[in-house]
């Protein structure tokens, strides 16, 4: 209660301050204001920019906490992934083969299933070889064909929803039913650059594909964010196998198993079934903790440049306390003649540098709303990971935590010199 | 009847940079309720500096005090605010209102201290209260620049009574005042005697001394008896 009361005390005294000197208080606000802002600005890019890593990471490897499972390549394999896998929705078998779409007998623009941007760059006497990672050039002895007009496209087959694990947004149209009977006309989903390719090409309907029985006609359905470079195209793997004989698409192709934690019996069971002997090594995603590493250097330069700027908000705060303590000698030592203690007294002024502070921090956290807010209207055309993005409570988180530290330190100095005011000095005045 | 107020043998040594300097000594005084005291003296006499100590604004480096019949003369700065807040109200030549509030808040100051708490509507009408004791209640809302030195000063006397202290400490309430309203702060500094409140009263001015019930003289720190009072 005694605390209750003080505390109490020290709040109603402190806004009395506060009201009765609104200049000095706006000055410190002031002084204080550029470096709160700063640790939001730092706080709030670093935020973002982690964002924008993982949602790209998430795109491309999975969701942390994904384990992925590299399949051997036997005639088994593929045969056995379908039937584990099919309906099931924590685990997704994917195959990547290549497929090319338009004008048969040709070399497409790009070969490799290269990035747009390069297309009719390569070809000729060099096959371009594509992976993850990099294009490459592979020397081919056969006489290519001519150039024609098709395009070639990484092919990704999928057994069901890979979204749970790669978060692709739609762009439009819609995504993969996986529920009703496949379809003899592949249905496709594009990525991005797959769908760049057919808006800049008029392209004859035909898809065709290594080792596949005939030619087929696709239809596409949509068009999603995958984050890759390479022209992608996503359809069923039931759908594939229409065309590719199962046993043959286990050894020409890369099939990769998704599967969430909880699924780890899926993984027993096509161990199981496909190597026995020779055990998988899974590998987990922790995107999270790596960019976390990678981010770290830079924020804590940034942290570092925002607490000098801060720091000169302190000293700001620090000096129109001293000035302000020195200016209410008597007024302290009258509170004291009348019963209030010495640390009520540095409650008081630790109170008023606090609320400043806080009303700082407020003001800051309020400026960087809407510094956001017209930032994304501003360049959200140009750069689309500022489109729609919300102020990130961890940045408000710092910045009431910075105005609290600067509240503390700028205060705590002239705190102590107001505690030790001698009581005396009202008798001598 | 336990007086007040008990100094028995009571010293002070300004200890600065030169040599030490006897500011008090052997002081002996008693103060009983409802009995007012003036002190007169000479400039640098040592009439402030005995009113800290009876303030407890500071400590004695001799003697004995009691308060009560219990002796503080050693008390901790942390019970010595207690005690200044329940027990003392303080009256200053130069008032110390603060300009930034109103005559209420700054008779609510004494009550907002920390020492303990009462809520607003309560706290309200103590102050009220104690400005009607002093006949300004009408001036509650008014700032200190507005009043005149007069009405500062029965705000000021006000904010000493608020918490209905047992012991009045005034150094020199009229010196900034004219003779006539110096004349009105004795008034009604008086009255709070007549209602139990012990009151000592430091004056250069013959005449207010005169109408307190005891007059004791400092001179070069020691205490001398000018006129005894009644004994109560």
């Amino acid at each position: 209660m005694a605390l209750s009361g003080r505390f109490r005390s020290a709040l109603v005294i402190g806004l009395q301050g506060i009201r009765a000197r609104k200049l000095r208080t706006f000055l410190s606000m002031i002084s204080l204001f550029l470096g709160v802002l700063a640790v939001i600005v730092v706080q709030t890019s670093s935020v973002l920019a982690n964002r924008e890593l993982l949602t790209d990471i998430e795109l491309s490897e999975g969701k942390d906490g994904t384990v992925v499972i590299s399949m051997p390549p036997n005639e088994q394999t593929a045969p056995v992934v379908l039937d584990a896998l099919r309906g099931r929705a924590d685990a997704v078998g994917v195959v990547e083969t290549n497929a090319i779409i338009g004008e048969p007998g040709v070399t497409p623009i790009n070969p490799g299933a290269m990035p747009l941007k390069y297309a009719d760059q390569g070809g000729g006497a060099t096959k371009m070889i594509c992976d993850n990672n990099m294009c490459y050039p592979e020397p081919s002895t056969e006489a290519p064909p001519p150039r024609g007009q098709a395009i070639e496209v990484r092919l990704v087959a999928l057994t069901g929803d890979i979204r749970p694990f790669r978060p692709f947004p739609t762009v439009s149209g819609s995504w993969l039913d996986f529920t009703g009977a496949a379809s003899f006309a592949p249905r496709l989903v594009l990525n991005n650059e797959a769908a760049d390719a057919f808006t800049r090409y008029r392209l004859p309907a035909e898809m065709r594909m290594d080792s596949a029985r005939a030619h087929s006609t696709p239809q596409v359905i949509g068009t999603i964010h995958d984050g890759q470079a390479q022209p992608t195209v996503y359809m069923r793997l039931d759908e594939l196998v229409n065309w590719i004989p199962a046993s043959t698409l286990g050894t020409s192709s890369g099939l990769t198993v998704l599967r969430t934690q909880s699924a780890g019996a899926v993984e027993q069971y096509l161990q199981a079934k496909l190597s026995p002997t020779s055990p998988f090594f899974p590998r987990t995603v922790d995107s999270r903790e790596r960019i976390g590493g990678q981010l770290d250097m830079m924020r804590w330069i940034f942290y570092g440049m925002a607490a000098l700027v801060l720091l000169i908000g302190i000293a700001g705060i620090l000096n129109v306390g001293l000035a302000t303590v020195g200016e209410r000698v008597e007024e302290f030592a009258l509170r004291r003649a009348v019963g209030t203690p010495r640390l009520l007294l540095a409650g008081i002024v630790l109170a008023e540098t606090l609320i400043i502070g806080l009303l700082t921090a407020a003001t800051a956290i309020g400026t960087g709303v809407v510094g956001l807010q017209l930032g994304s209207r501003l360049f959200g055309g140009n750069h689309p990971s500022l489109q729609n993005v919300g102020f990130p409570w961890e940045a408000g988180v710092a910045g009431v935590a910075a105005g609290l530290v600067a509240g503390i330190l700028g205060g705590l100095l002239p705190a102590i010199r107001a505690a030790r005011i001698p009581i005396a000095t009202v008798m001598r005045a | 009847m336990t007086p007040l107020i008990q100094l028995t043998g009571v010293g002070k040594t300004l200890k600065g940079q030169g040599e030490p300097r006897s500011i008090l000594s052997g002081v002996d005084m008693t103060l009983h309720a409802g009995e007012s005291v003036a002190i007169l003296g000479r400039s640098g006499s040592g009439k402030s500096t005995l009113l800290s100590l009876i303030g407890l604004f500071d400590r004695p480096d001799d003697g004995q005090y009691l308060l009560h019949g219990n002796d503080i003369s050693r008390i901790a700065e942390r019970r010595a605010a207690r005690l200044r807040s329940a027990e003392f109200g303080f009256v200053f030549q130069r008032f110390f209102l603060l300009k930034h509030l109103t005559a209420m808040q700054n008779v609510a100051m004494a009550l907002v201290n920390g020492q303990g708490w009462a809520a607003r509507r309560r706290r309200r009408a103590r102050v009220m209260a104690a400005l009607d004791q002093v006949g300004v209640a009408h001036l509650a809302k008014q700032r200190p620049p507005r009043l005149s030195g007069g009405e500062q000063q029965r705000v000021a006397i006000a904010r000493a009574l608020v918490r209905e202290p047992r012991i009045l400490l005034a150094d020199e309430p009229t010196g900034a005042l004219d003779t006539e309203t110096g004349a009105l702060v004795i008034d009604v500094l008086h009255a709070a005697t007549e209602r139990g409140c012990g009151l000592v009263l430091v004056t250069h001015d013959h005449a207010h001394a005169n109408r307190m019930g005891r007059v004791l003289r400092l001179n070069d720190g020691v205490l001398v008896t000018e006129r005894a009072g009644v004994s109560v």
